[in-house]
Formats: C-alpha cells, sequence, structure tokens
C-alpha cells in the first residue's frame, strides 16, 4: 500500500497530463465512432492529425535535440509507405488480420527506413548546418526518384493498397502516437538524450567528455527515421494510391514548419503545432471551395508569418510577455513569481545552451538595464 | 556542340539565381526560400508589360523594378523584424512569403500558364549541329552580368562593406557600415538578378504560372550549395555545373529517368569530399 | 489543500477543454443545401502546378448546374454542386471524398486528375457512390468498379488511334517525346508503342519529366530531322515542345493526343510547323450543341472553354439526362438508390448522351465510345 502512496506522492501531473489528455481524446473518439455519432471527415482528420504528431516529434529529435536541420524527412515516410503498403498486400492475402498484417508492416516499414535514416547519418558525420541540410533534402529527392522508377511499386501510377485499413485507422494511429511519445520522451531524458543534447550545444566540448558523438549523431537520424517510417506505413493504409509526389521536400517542409512553430526542442510544442496545422489545413480547404481556394495559401502563409514574427522578433518581446500563458496562469494561481524559469523541470524540454543562448543573455541584459520595479514588490505582496 | 552550349546557357541561368541565395546567405546569414518567387514575380510582370505595351525592353526594366522593390519590401516586413532571432525562424517566414507571393499570384493572374514571347530567335547552323540564338544571348549577357557583379564586390567601397559585412557584421558596425542599408542593398541585387533570370527563363520556357520558381528555386538552391553558399564565384560554378550535368543527362535516355537522382547524388558525393562546397570558406571550430 | 484543489481544477479544465474539442467534432445536422437539391461533389486541383485543369472543369460543371437549375431541374428536383481542393495529390482527394459524404454528397463526377481520381474511386466503391470522371484518363480509375464512368477517352485508346493515324498517313521517320512520371502521358505511350510494334513500325523516343526543366533543347536535337513528332502530353509542354523545334528549324508535324486542346493560345508567332491533334471538343465547331455550350461559357466566364471545361460540362449534363430518363421524384435519395438508378440508364445501349465533346454511349464497364476527330492547325 505504501507502494502506491509513494507513487502518488511522487505523482507530477504536468509529466503526464499529455498522455492524459491524448488518452482521453482516444477513448472518447473511440467511443463516439462506436457509438456512429462521429463525422467520417473527423475520423480521417483524427488520423491526419496522428501521423503528423508522429513526424514532427520525431522530426524533433533531429531538430530540436541534436540541433542539426533535417529537409528530408518526408523521405523516410515515403520509404516507410511504399514498403509496409507492400508488404501489408503480400501479407494481408495470408493473414487475415488487418491489425496483424499493420502492426508487422508498420516495424517493417520503420525498419527500413531506419536503415536510411542511418545513412543520410553518415554525411552528418562530415558536414554541418545548411550543408547537411541540403543533403538531406537530396535524399529525400532521391529516395521519390528511386521509388518512381521501381516497376513492382507501381511505377508513375503509385503503389494501390489493396485493402486499405478502413474510417477506424485512427484508433491504432493514436494508440502509436502514445506509444512514440513514452519512447522518445524517456529516451530524451535518458542518457542517450543528454548524449544528444551535449552534442547539439557543444560537440567538441561533448567529445572532450567521452562522448562517441559518431555513434550519438547516427542514433538520433535512426530513431527519427524510424518513427517517420512507421508514419509513412499509417499513411500507406489510409490513402490508396501511395505516391511519391506527396513526400516531396515541400511535405518535409511542412514538417518542419510544425516543429518550428511549435518551439524548437519541445515535445508538446510539437503536438499542439501539429494538430493544429492538419486542423488549419483540413479545414481551410473544407471552407474555402471553388475560386476562394486560392486563398487557403494566402490565409495559411500569413498565420505563419504573423506566428513567427511575434513568436521570435526581439521587438515583440514587450508583447509577447504580456501574454506569456504560463505567468498568465500564474497570476492566476497567486503563484510567486518567477524570473528565472527553471527548464530542468520541464519534462519535455533538456535545458538549452546554444539555440537559446542569445534570448537568455538579452533577457539578463533588459533586467539589468531596467529593473522592473513592480517585480519585488509583486514578490513581497505574495510572501 | 549544341549540348554543351545549352547546357551552359541553363548553367548561367542556374547561377544567376544561386547568386541572389549566396549573396543574401553571406550577408544576411539566412536561407532565402522565396528567392524562387521573386522568379516568378518578375516573369509575371514581363508577361503584364508585354500585354499593355508589347514592347519587350519596358517589361525587362519593369521586371527588374517590380522584383528590387519586392525585394527590399520583404525584408523590411518579414525579415527585419526578426534580426536576431533564431535562423530557423526565419526559414520558416521565407517560407510563409513563398507560399504568400504563390496565392497572390494565382488570385491575380490565375492558375493557367500563360505565353509570354519576349523575342524571336532564328536557330544557327554550324555544320550538322543547329544553335538556338536564345542560348548564346543567354550565355553572353550572363557572363557580363556576372563579370560586372564581381567588379562591383571587389572593387567599389560599397562592395567591400557588403564583404566586410559577411566577415563579421558587429566588427562592420563597429567600422561605421550601416548594416541595414548594406542587408537591404544586398536584397536588391539579389532580387535584380532575379528579375534577369527571369528574363532569360523565359526566352527558354516561353509560359509562366504561378508555381514557376520553385523548381528552378530549389535547383539553384543546389548549384549554391554544390559551389560553397556564401561564395560568388562558387555560386557560379555550382550552377554551370548543374546545368551542364542536368542537359546531358536528359540527352541520354537511359540516364533521363534518373536525372534529379544523379543531380542530388552529385551533390551529396560533393559535399562528402569537400564538406562546404568546392569554394567553401572552412571555419575552425573552437570550443 | 490548495495544491490538491489546484490539481482538481486542472483535470476538470483538461476534461472539459476535451470534451468541448470533440463535441465540436461531431456533427451536429449542419445543413449545406436545401432539402430539394441533389447534392454532385467532386474534388479537383485549385491550387498548385495543376490547378488550372481543377478550375476548369468546376466552371463548366458548375455552368451546367445553373443552366440545369434554371431549366427547373427534374420534377421541382434541382441541383448543388461543390468541387473542394485536392492540390492533385490523393492525400487531400481522400479526405474530400469524406468531407464530401459528411456533407451530404449523392453524386459525384470524381476527381479531376488521375492520382485524385484513384483515391477518391478507392473509396467510392464502398459506399457505392456514382461517379463520372470528366478528365481523369487512366484506365484503372474505373476498371472493376461498377459505380465509376468516365467522360473522356482512355489513355490506352488514345495511344491506338494516335498510331493508327500516324501509319495511315504514311510517316516514314517518326518521334515521340513522352512526360515519363505523367500517368497521362505514360499511359498513352505505352499503348501507342504496342500499337506500332503490332503495326511493325519503327521509331525514336525521347523523354522528359516533372522536375526537369521544360527546356527540350535535348530532345529536339535528337528528333528534329523527323516527318512527324507524337507528343501525348498537355498543350502548355506541347507549346513549349513547338517554338522549341522552331528554334531548331525542325519542320516536322508535331501530332497531339487531346490535352492538346488550347494549344492555340499558346503557340509562339515564330512556330511554322503543322499542328494536328485528336479530340472529341472543338471550341471552334460549328455543332449546335458546341456552340451554345461556348456561347454560354464565354458569356459567364469572359474566356474560351478548354476542353477541362467541355468534359466537366458534359460530366453533369450526362447525369442530368440519365436522372431525367430515369424520371427521379425525390432528392433525397440514397447514393446507392442514384447509382443504381443512373447505372441502369448509362449503360442501356438505347442511351445515347450528345455533350459538348461529342455523342457518345457507355459500356455497363464505364467506358465511353465516341468518335475521335483530329484537328489541324496550320501556320505560317
Amino acid at each position: 500500500m505504501s507502494y502506491f502512496r509513494k507513487i502518488a506522492k511522487n505523482f507530477k501531473w504536468k509529466h503526464y497530463i499529455v498522455y492524459i489528455i491524448l488518452a482521453a481524446v482516444l477513448l472518447l473518439s473511440a467511443l463516439l465512432w462506436q457509438a456512429g455519432v462521429m463525422k467520417r471527415s473527423t475520423a480521417t482528420m483524427l488520423n491526419q492529425i496522428g501521423y503528423s504528431i508522429i513526424l514532427a516529434v520525431s522530426l524533433n529529435i533531429v531538430v530540436g535535440f541534436l540541433g542539426e536541420l533535417s529537409l528530408g524527412h518526408a523521405g523516410f515516410m515515403c520509404a516507410g509507405a511504399y514498403l509496409g503498403t507492400f508488404l501489408y498486400n503480400f501479407l494481408i492475402a495470408a493473414i487475415p488480420s488487418k491489425l496483424l498484417c499493420l502492426c508487422i508492416a508498420m516495424l517493417f516499414g520503420g525498419v527500413v527506413a531506419a536503415l536510411l535514416g542511418m545513412l543520410v547519418g553518415l554525411p552528418a558525420l562530415r558536414l554541418k548546418g545548411d550543408y547537411l541540410a541540403i543533403v538531406t533534402l537530396a535524399f529525400n529527392e532521391i529516395i521519390g526518384n528511386l521509388c518512381k522508377n521501381i516497376k513492382i511499386f507501381g511505377g508513375g501510377m503509385g503503389l494501390k493498397n489493396e485493402q486499405p485499413y478502413g474510417y477506424s485507422l485512427f484508433i491504432v494511429t493514436f494508440v502509436v502516437v502514445i506509444l512514440t511519445l513514452i519512447v522518445l520522451q524517456n529516451l530524451i531524458r535518458s542518457k542517450h538524450g543528454r548524449a544528444i543534447t551535449a552534442i547539439r550545444d557543444n560537440e567538441i566540448a561533448a567529445k572532450a567528455m567521452g562522448i562517441n558523438v559518431t555513434y550519438y549523431k547516427l542514433f538520433a537520424f535512426t530513431i527519427a527515421a524510424f518513427f517517420a517510417g512507421i508514419a509513412g506505413v499509417l499513411y500507406g493504409a489510409a490513402v490508396s494510391p501511395v505516391k511519391y509526389t506527396n513526400f516531396t521536400f515541400n511535405y518535409s517542409i511542412e514538417i518542419l514548419v510544425m516543429v518550428v512553430l511549435g518551439g524548437i526542442g519541445s515535445i508538446n510544442g510539437s503536438i499542439i503545432a501539429a494538430a493544429f496545422i492538419t486542423y488549419l489545413n483540413l479545414t481551410l480547404t473544407n471552407q474555402l471551395s471553388g475560386d476562394l481556394a486560392a486563398l487557403k495559401y494566402l490565409v495559411y502563409a500569413l498565420i505563419l508569418i504573423l506566428v513567427v514574427i511575434f513568436n521570435n522578433a526581439p521587438a515583440m518581446r514587450k508583447y509577447r510577455e504580456k501574454l506569456d500563458f504560463k505567468k498568465l496562469s500564474d497570476k492566476l494561481f497567486k503563484k510567486k513569481n518567477s524570473d528565472i524559469r527553471d527548464d530542468s523541470a520541464a519534462w519535455d524540454r533538456i535545458p538549452t545552451k546554444i539555440p537559446m543562448d542569445e534570448l537568455l543573455s538579452a533577457d539578463l541584459k533588459t533586467q539589468n538595464d531596467s529593473p522592473d520595479t513592480s517585480m519585488p514588490e509583486d514578490r513581497s505582496s505574495h510572501e | 556542340m549544341s549540348t554543351l552550349i545549352d547546357g551552359l546557357s541553363l548553367g548561367v541561368i542556374y547561377a544567376l539565381i544561386a547568386l541572389g541565395y549566396t549573396m543574401v546567405y553571406g550577408i544576411a546569414k539566412m536561407l532565402n526560400f522565396a528567392h524562387g518567387d521573386i522568379i516568378m514575380v518578375g516573369a509575371y510582370s514581363v508577361f503584364a508589360t508585354l500585354a499593355l505595351c508589347g514592347l519587350a525592353f519596358p517589361a525587362i526594366l519593369v521586371a527588374v523594378i517590380v522584383c528590387v522593390l519586392l525585394g527590399i519590401s520583404v525584408e523590411r516586413v518579414a525579415y527585419r523584424p526578426l534580426r536576431g532571432a533564431s535562423p530557423l525562424a526565419v526559414l520558416i517566414t521565407a517560407i510563409g512569403v513563398s507560399y504568400l507571393l504563390q496565392s497572390i499570384a494565382q488570385l491575380i493572374f490565375g492558375a493557367k500558364p500563360r505565353t509570354v514571347e519576349l523575342f524571336s530567335f532564328t536557330p544557327i547552323r554550324i555544320g550538322n549541329s543547329t544553335i538556338s540564338g536564345a542560348s548564346l544571348l543567354t550565355l553572353g549577357v550572363c557572363i557580363v552580368i556576372m563579370a560586372a557583379l564581381t567588379l562591383f564586390v571587389n572593387r567599389t567601397k560599397t562592395g567591400h562593406a557588403m564583404l566586410a559585412v559577411s566577415e563579421d557584421r558587429g566588427a562592420a558596425q563597429l567600422m561605421g557600415i550601416n548594416v541595414n542599408r548594406i542587408i537591404m542593398l544586398t536584397f536588391a541585387i539579389g532580387s535584380a538578378l532575379a528579375a534577369f533570370a527571369s528574363v532569360f527563363y523565359l526566352l527558354y520556357i516561353p509560359s509562366v504560372n504561378p508555381t514557376l520558381g520553385s523548381m528552378p528555386g530549389i535547383k539553384a538552391f543546389t548549384a549554391a550549395v554544390i559551389g560553397g553558399i556564401g561564395s560568388i564565384p562558387g555560386a557560379m560554378i555550382g550552377g554551370v555545373l548543374l546545368g551542364l550535368i542536368e542537359t546531358i543527362c536528359l540527352r541520354v535516355p537511359a540516364l533521363a529517368p534518373f536525372t534529379t537522382s544523379i543531380e542530388f547524388g552529385l551533390l551529396i558525393v560533393i559535399l562528402l569530399f569537400k564538406p562546404t562546397g568546392l569554394l567553401g570558406k572552412r571555419r575552425r571550430e573552437k570550443v | 489543500m490548495r495544491k490538491q484543489a489546484k490539481k482538481l481544477l486542472s483535470a476538470a479544465l483538461t476534461i472539459a477543454m476535451v470534451a468541448a474539442l470533440m463535441l465540436s467534432l461531431v456533427s451536429c445536422g449542419d445543413k449545406y443545401k436545401p432539402d430539394s437539391m441533389i447534392y454532385i461533389g467532386a474534388s479537383g486541383p485549385l491550387t498548385g502546378e495543376a490547378a488550372s485543369y481543377g478550375v476548369s472543369v468546376q466552371k463548366g460543371a458548375q455552368l451546367a448546374i445553373d443552366e440545369i437549375n434554371e431549366a427547373g431541374g427534374i420534377n421541382g428536383i434541382t441541383f448543388y454542386f461543390n468541387m473542394l481542393d485536392d492540390q492533385a495529390t490523393a492525400t487531400q482527394a481522400a479526405s474530400n471524398y469524406d468531407s464530401l459524404m459528411d456533407k451530404g454528397m449523392q453524386i459525384s463526377i470524381g476527381a479531376v486528375t488521375t492520382d485524385s481520381c484513384e483515391a477518391f474511386a478507392a473509396k467510392a466503391v464502398n459506399d457505392n457512390l456514382f461517379y463520372i470522371t470528366p478528365s481523369a484518363s487512366a484506365a484503372s480509375v474505373i476498371a472493376n468498379r461498377p459505380n465509376g464512368y468516365r467522360i473522356c477517352f482512355s489513355d490506352p485508346q488514345q495511344g491506338e488511334i494516335a498510331a493508327e493515324k500516324i501509319v495511315e498517313a504514311g510517316y516514314s521517320n517518326v518521334g515521340v517525346i513522352y512526360q515519363s512520371d505523367n500517368n497521362y502521358s505514360k499511359g498513352i505511350y505505352d499503348a501507342f508503342e504496342a500499337k506500332m510494334q503490332e503495326l511493325g513500325k519503327t521509331f525514336t523516343a525521347r523523354t522528359f519529366d516533372q522536375n526537369s526543366n521544360k527546356d527540350f533543347s535535348s530532345q529536339m536535337d535528337v528528333l528534329k530531322d523527323c516527318d512527324v513528332i507524337f507528343l501525348p502530353m498537355y498543350y502548355t509542354e506541347a507549346g513549349l515542345i513547338a517554338s522549341k523545334a522552331a528554334e531548331k528549324g525542325c519542320n516536322a508535324v508535331l501530332f497531339g493526343s487531346d490535352g492538346f486542346d488550347g494549344i492555340a493560345g499558346v503557340l509562339a508567332s515564330n512556330v511554322t510547323n503543322t499542328i494536328q491533334y485528336i479530340t472529341p471538343f472543338d471550341a471552334d465547331s460549328a455543332d449546335l450543341t458546341v456552340k451554345k455550350f461556348v456561347d454560354a461559357y464565354k458569356a459567364k466566364y469572359n474566356e474560351t472553354p478548354d476542353q477541362f471545361a467541355a468534359d466537366g460540362y458534359d460530366a453533369v449534363m450526362a447525369i442530368y439526362e440519365a436522372l431525367k430518363v430515369a424520371n427521379v421524384t425525390d432528392a433525397q435519395m440514397s447514393a446507392d438508390a442514384l447509382t443504381k438508378a443512373i447505372t441502369a440508364v448509362l449503360s442501356s445501349p438505347d442511351f445515347s448522351f450528345t455533350g459538348a465533346t461529342g455523342t457518345m454511349t457507355w459500356s455497363s464497364d464505364g467506358v465511353p465510345t465516341k468518335v475521335p476527330q483530329v484537328k489541324e492547325i496550320t501556320r505560317g
């Protein structure tokens, strides 16, 4: 009994809130689907949101935690989609259970994509920054080009899925999302995750500390590609035919947009941004039919530009602080106002150095230059 | 022979676009993903002016002016507020600007490709091979433009200021260089080059649609990286190399379906042996 | 104590938020059209590189809907048409299908491009929803799907027609340029190749693809001495090839597929080659049905319709004619019942439909039979 009490005592809501929300969404939507009140387009949308989350979170491992820009994530998804669907078509003739076939296909697609990811990781040992980014982009285009020219993959027609999984696929997808999050979040907080972030913050220093840089760089690329491959298989189970034209670098960039919009290095941010962007895209497509369709990208582009400028522009800092969600909630709950955020306590983040140092030092500077007089007062009044 | 000329002239078009990428990267330290769409805007301004007055030279002039103004205003509105923010944030805004330009173009001109006829050329026959006049003109003018640009950067005071900003922005500012003005100038020059590229692109492919810029944009970006991004002669070499390879691959039936793979494969191989491109500078890393 | 209360509160808030989200996702009986209308849905590229095809089909179909509704519909039943944007991708077409079904789609004109139509049809077959695609021409789009019909020629049909016409005309040196990663182009080429082999003729083929630059000087260098060059592709690329041919001093006849429709508007002034193409639709035709359509289209949109617009118009008109013969009286009929009614009429041997793209009859597998015409443009 005391064991459970101990667990209950140490239980931190903010560590598990994501899982609770996702599980609640999954349960509720599964119930609604069973009851037959959910729209089909919602089921499809939930599925798309699901695999977008997997893509965004796995890309975040490379972009946010390893600190390398990758513009080829859709390529791994492409490989997973083609090979997974190929195997699925093959298995479905022998095994009657679609779910079992899909699971085997997911593993297979994931492993193939992971091998490709390792291959892409190799140049990462020599290249950095934008040069590496263009190499990942090149890999993306090459994978698409090869898939197009392979006869058994249907060539220009794309690979047909003999028996698409059906609308209830979103339930499988969400289970996979939760599993992905469990694996990745634990990985980030593990020894391996810390090694990866150490490489991001300073490669030479990490090497000096005895971290095997080669191994961990390959490891990060491989893991990210593995989950992208799984997302690809989930895509292939929903949409027939699987076609290389869906996985161009434009799609890679769309995934990157999710990561950046959600906050580089923030898993929860990626989840929210992936859900938001997918929802926005589908809603805009549904609402703007006919001649207005061109407005979709106009709206999308404007939202993108405004959000990024608001979130990142140095001149906007004042307004950002006014709308800071954490501070608002602190005020709401009359919590002690702490200026220095305890990054290390955030479940999905690891304290950062390089990408953040500009912002951090700027913050310190403003504090020194123009001390905010209201701050000490606030503090004393609550104490 | 004609393969060589065609490949070279395609290459110099890529090089012109790649110069825009490389200069902006070198000086503003950002990947301007909207650069390809500035070409598209240039092509549409040529189209619109031709439809209004029917003369080729004013059309080119208008294209250059429109592109320069657009480049400067995009820099002012979308990129300057983000100076000092993470490079990825700027990258995403650039992508946003690219979508924005494409959708505005579709709203104004519609999705249908429009035909643009600038000049017509009679083919020149030398022995067995035919060389198109457009290729020769492109080749000639582009070489002149590139030479002028090289002279401008290396010989004038403003050019030196640009080099200084690309070397060390902070130090340049301390030396009394107006960094904002230099960055604006860079965008203006890059956009003017894009306008010229759009004119030559129209000589090649006399049709314009809202997504015209994306493919040459990405190819030119590849070219800039092959040559070493940030390096002006590198962009020229990279562009010409890419144009030649593409033209040659397309002429060999067995290789044609794999052209994209070959181009990008070559990029990977080059980068593996020279990690900062052919002429890129190697920066030493310190702890 | 307060800490616990906070935990409880945040848990309650979370649950409330999720519940609100879920509620908003469930249908609340929203109505997109009046009860007296039949919902015709479609998916097509309205943005992106293929946007012009989708926009044309949409305009043509909307024109047909307006004409039908102005004339009073069938037994008081009028029609509602909606096309959602899919950017010519299978992903978006599949999710568009679901959205349209949720909005109450009863009949469809499928999707405009082949990839999208494949994805659209893969879902439509499960609901037995009738679709008659105006322009998705790959043979597989309606194969083994009893609910699928087509307006345009299929790719293999065109390839065979082209081979026959070219051999008939007696050209000796035949060249071909096709787009290797485009289903339309490749589908026609494959059938053309087979037919030429069957007829015992040889030819030289060159390719290009979506990502390669559309300069075509490489291809034209090889083919410039041909008597005829067969170009199974759309008019935008064909127009570029024509001007490249002129530039390289090539005098071959350019023989095209039905995608050539609209080429007259994009030909550069220096092109002197004779251009011939197979077409079911000719905007300059004196035929009364065609003329009526072209005039109405010009009046409504202030531009000349292309083949896609005509296909879209015919797709809606064919549905209308079939429903008129079936004499429907209930606008609330299910998709399944409507499919049975329409296919019974369309596949009956004595039903024929005359639209802007000619007079056609259908077999029960949805393949149209119509007479191909060859249109010729001479310049210079």
